[in-house]
């Protein structure tokens, strides 16, 4: 059928709709759209009271989040964002990735090769997922300390894995047991070894799992603050750290170098999303529902 | 007055027309079937009925009324869909009263329809479980009860049967009917399944990219099929449809009640005379044909004839009560029913006899050329 | 624990020395680790225990698959990593929760058995947060469900710029609680925060909101659930979209009012999915701690200190480790009940169902 049917959407949405999603996104919208206008406002203007709404945009902001001449208290001091700005980026990306890996493998194994009582340890995985922070901070850092990860990027890396496995087993595992076992049967049966069906098979019809489960780790860990705050060195903060770090200042907070540090970070989770927003719909549900 | 009325109707999705202008009209308690392979434009058409899509052109009038802008709700018809739609978390009680809660009637005359209804199909039993509980017989009942139980303008369904085995299908198409058959209300059925159609339709339009072929009573679309299409859709087995050239007719001369021509055509390799339709005469020598005979139009004799071929026996498919044999003949194809004591054997050579009188024949432009 | 309630029987009976004897493997390494703290030094203690945590590890992926490499081979490192990164430290926790422990001194830990757990609960402070936590928690929830409830009956049907739109409701989600923290602050700000000039607007006075506890407490919930709903949203349209589009037009046919529809169709659907958010936002509520942190330090004083942050100043400002652990364990010991209690409420459901 040459029309485009989304499920319940057989009808398009009253004319008058458009409008009042737009008002009514926008209103919600607003306190982020503060923060990306902030971002090109002069320390003054920020502060302005009434604020400004119509000012001249400057750069300066974004220029400090590189620059390494940002003055503190007289000093020329390093931002070292882009040091920051890289550490998030590289341990976001690695830990994801890493979690993939040994989650889908694991999800595999899981769906495939069932156990008595299955459910009983993917309820346990999960529910690792739902620890509070505090229960296993204190000896995640001693541990850390003892064993010399402190503020190390494997430390984090590790960690960060940890946190995504739950989620993406969960979902792989998912994504997994709905495959129809017969192609493969036929693959085995033409002579493909385990392998060979797993990667030429099996893993490409779960593709969109892969995506949802990358943004979901990607979003998780990109904002994530506490662990990040007692385990990263002074080498391998994230920007969250650095961001907590920028606003106790004796100066105050620079509400324009914060606006423009945020606005940059915000880009590549963003943009991500973005681009995978059909497979979030199925991530958030954790593929409890079949479209 | 529960009539149907459309005309000109058209649904064109961007580049694709589904459904090119079609007038149809459908009388109080008639049951009409569109009938067609899948993609002819059927579907489309019950759901602009409904209401369920807007028409790109055309009118429709329910009992009279224009309700080309009305919703299907205003529109007061009843439709029993493909894939039932029953509400899983109803129980079966609740999903057969659930139309009638539009009409603001109290428990007791609720009750009183369900309970009509759910007697005529025979859901007694299952009136407290819920659809996800049902057999498939059962869903499909449900759906129906659904759609009898209140009094709408018209009746629609969608591929009704399509679901159910064979067993289940038969017995519900005659329970359909009967039901029909005491309402009285224009009625229209959707259906790929031409046994469905001939079986409960008083009327058939056979749809073909979006328009209607034929309409007519099953019988006239059995015996006088307008076009090639119609012909070869309709029938099972399959009509046989034979390139012929047409090499001149004779006079004409009454057989059997009924006026006739002689006619010799060129077929194969060789030729063949037959009674037909005396229009035929209109046809100019030489003109290329179709000859349409059935299956059953056949004969197996012994001896050659001036209305009879030769061909091979290719494959032998039995049948039950009859036998059904394919042939071939140079670039030609036969299928012939036979009784099923009748011996044959792979490979041997017959003659089929073209029974007097069932032959039609289509010109060049696939219509049947009839007087 | 979960685990050994699973029924399982190894080889051999519960003494038999094999590689997939995982029950005796586990009561061992909480004997040999709870010793190990007791009388070793920190540091070789640590060791010891890691060392019979990954034996247990070892044991139960051993025993679950047995003669079957293959899966063994792909659930083994997933697995290591959950009991290094998760499960190790919570046993860690638990048994330092059994003694006095602080992080700063020198001195060994000394033995108190459950002397943690009963200050916990007889603490007046405890309960405090307890309820602050509670009542910040109910709010915000609600806040997020209806919100978000709202915002995907706003996305359910489709119409231009609808991908689009839909992106801007969900960048709060994106947002560091650095930047959400400072900048609610900003907002709040009475001198120059946007709230107040706009107050300021209609009552010409300038509005202060984060000093009193009530008012940080609206600041908290409001940024929270500013957060968040777009969560609930995701979940419910989920719900939405996913009812088939042949009940609606039956529906339709059947003349039923819209209130009708969507009780009767729409409900059921995303009921689950509303019980799904419930449960995820609930238990992020439980241990919010970043924004609370952030916004305002769970001020004015401690009248918002939720227990999560209660539980950090213990530990990392206070030093009082073992005291704070045995509290966490507590906090861990809700989560897990209010999860059973979720899965329980779905199973029933789902067997209802069929």
């Amino acid at each position: 059928m040459a029309a485009r049917v989304v499920s319940r959407n057989v009808r398009q949405a009253r004319p008058g709709w458009a409008a009042l999603a737009t008002i009514v996104s926008l209103i919600y919208f607003f306190p982020v759209l503060w923060i990306i206008l902030t971002a090109f406002k002069t320390y003054n203007d920020a502060l302005a009271v009434p604020p400004e709404w119509l000012f001249t945009p400057t750069l300066e902001n974004f220029f400090s989040v590189f620059s390494r001449a940002m003055t503190y208290q007289g000093a020329a001091v390093d931002t070292g964002f882009d040091l920051f700005f890289f550490n998030s980026i590289f341990i976001a990306m690695t830990s994801v990735a890493v979690a993939l890996v040994i989650g889908t493998a694991a999800a595999y194994g899981f769906s495939r090769y069932p156990l008595k009582g299955n459910d009983t340890y993917l309820f346990i995985i999960l529910t690792t997922r739902m620890l509070p922070p505090i229960v296993v901070i204190i000896p995640i850092f001693i541990m850390f300390r003892e064993v010399g990860l402190s503020g190390t990027y494997l430390g984090v890396i590790l960690l960060y894995t940890a946190f995504n496995l739950p989620f993406t087993i969960w979902m792989m595992k998912s994504f997994f047991d709905e495959l129809s076992r017969e192609v493969e049967d036929a693959a085995r049966m033409d002579g493909s070894s385990e392998a060979k069906v797993f990667f030429k098979i099996c893993l490409p019809q779960v593709i969109p799992g892969l995506a949802a489960t990358a943004v979901f780790g990607l979003i998780l860990t990109w904002n994530e603050y506490l662990f990040a705050l007692l385990l990263t060195g002074v080498e391998t903060r994230t920007v969250p750290v650095a961001m907590g770090q920028t606003i106790g200042g004796a100066i105050g907070v620079r509400w324009g170098l914060l606006a423009a540090i945020e606005t940059l970070f915000l880009i590549p989770v963003v943009s991500v999303t973005f681009l995978l927003q059909n497979q979030l719909l199925r991530g958030v549900t954790f593929g409890t529902v079949k479209r | 007055m529960s009539t149907i009325e459309l005309h000109g109707l058209t649904k064109a999705f961007g580049d694709l027309t589904a459904v090119k202008s079609i007038d149809l009209t459908v009388a109080a308690g008639e049951v009409v079937c569109l009938l067609g392979p899948s993609g002819c434009g059927k579907t489309t058409t019950l759901r602009m009925i409904a209401g369920l899509e807007q028409e790109t052109e055309g009118e429709i009038r329910i009992g009279g009324t224009r309700v080309n802008r009305l919703t299907p709700a205003e529109r007061n018809v009843a439709m029993v869909f493909q894939f039932y739609a029953l509400y899983p978390t109803l129980t079966v009680r609740e999903n057969l009263a659930y139309p009638l809660h539009a009409d603001r009637l109290d428990a007791g005359a609720i009750e009183g329809h369900v309970r009509r209804v759910s007697g005529l199909l025979h859901l007694d039993a299952v009136l407290n479980q819920r659809p996800g509980q049902l057999a498939e017989g059962e869903k499909q009942r449900v759906a129906v009860g659904r759609a009898i139980v209140r009094d709408p303008n018209c009746f629609l369904f969608d591929e009704p049967l399509s679901r159910l085995d064979v067993q289940l299908r038969e017995e519900m198409r005659s329970q359909i009917k009967e039901v029909l058959e005491g309402l009285n209300k224009a009625t229209v059925i959707v259906t790929h399944d031409q046994l469905e159609a001939l079986t409960m339709a008083d009327r058939i339009a056979v749809m073909r990219h979006g328009v209607i072929e034929q309409c007519a009573s099953p019988h006239d679309i059995f015996a006088k099929p307008a076009n090639l299409f119609v012909a070869g859709f309709i029938g099972t087995p399959q009509m046989n449809l034979l390139p012929a050239v047409l090499i001149g007719s004779d006079d004409c001369g009454v057989r059997q009640g009924t006026v006739t021509s002689s006619a010799r055509f060129r077929i194969g390799e060789g030729t063949i005379t037959l009674a037909v339709d005396p229009a035929v005469g209109r046809l100019a020598p030489e003109s290329s044909v179709t000859l349409g005979i059935r299956p059953r139009g056949l004969e197996l004799v012994a001896e050659p004839q001036a209305d009879s071929l030769a061909a091979r026996i290719d494959l032998i498919e039995p049948m039950g009560a009859e036998t059904l044999l394919h042939l071939v003949d140079g670039s030609l194809e036969f299928r012939i029913v036979v009784d099923r004591r009748t011996e044959a054997r792979v490979g041997e050579r017959v003659n089929l006899r073209f029974r007097p009188g069932q032959t039609h024949v289509f010109d060049g432009s696939e219509q049947r050329v009839a007087s | 624990m979960a685990v050994a309630a699973s029924g399982v029987r190894t080889r051999g009976g519960f003494l038999a020395l094999s590689w997939s004897n995982w029950p005796l493997a586990l009561v061992a390494a909480l004997i040999v680790i709870a010793l190990a703290v007791w009388l070793l030094p920190g540091t070789v203690a640590f060791w010891v225990s890691l060392a019979a945590a990954a034996v247990v590890a070892f044991t139960a992926v051993a025993f679950a698959y047995g003669r079957r490499n293959n899966g063994a081979l792909l659930v083994a490192p997933a697995v290591a990593l959950l009991v290094v990164m998760n499960i190790f430290p919570l046993l860690w926790s638990l048994g330092l929760s059994f003694f006095r422990y602080k992080a700063n001194s020198i001195q060994p830990p000394a033995w108190l058995g459950i002397a943690n757990f009963a200050t916990v609960l007889t603490s007046a402070d405890v309960w405090d947060r307890l309820r602050t936590t509670g009542l910040i928690m109910i709010l915000t929830v609600s806040c997020q469900l209806v919100v978000g409830f709202l915002l995907a009956l706003l996305f359910e049907k489709q119409f231009r710029g609808r991908r689009v739109l839909l992106m801007l409701v969900l960048t709060p989600m994106m947002l560091s609680y650095v930047a959400v923290g400072a900048f609610f602050r900003y907002y709040y700000e009475p001198t120059f925060g946007l709230l107040s000039q706009f107050v300021r607007i209609f009552t010409g006075e300038p509005f202060l909101l984060l000093n009193t506890p009530w008012g940080a407490r609206a600041g908290i919930v409001f940024a929270d659930a500013w957060m968040w709903s777009p969560f609930v949203m995701l979940l419910v349209l989920a719900g939405l979209v996913s009812v088939p589009s042949y009940l609606y037009e039956a529906a339709e046919i059947d003349r039923a009012s819209w209130w009708r529809k969507f009780r009767t169709i729409t409900f059921p659907y995303i009921r689950g999915l509303l019980l799904l958010a419930l449960l995820f936002r609930t238990i992020e509520a439980f241990k919010l701690f970043d924004v609370v942190f952030l916004l305002n330090e769970g001020g004015p004083g401690t009248s918002n200190e939720t227990i999560a942050l209660y539980i950090y100043r213990q530990s990392f400002q206070y030093n009082k480790t073992s005291y704070s652990t045995a509290l966490a364990y507590i906090m861990l010991f809700v989560v897990v009940v209010l999860t059973n209690l979720y899965l329980y409420a779905v199973n029933r459901r789902a067997r209802e169902a069929a």
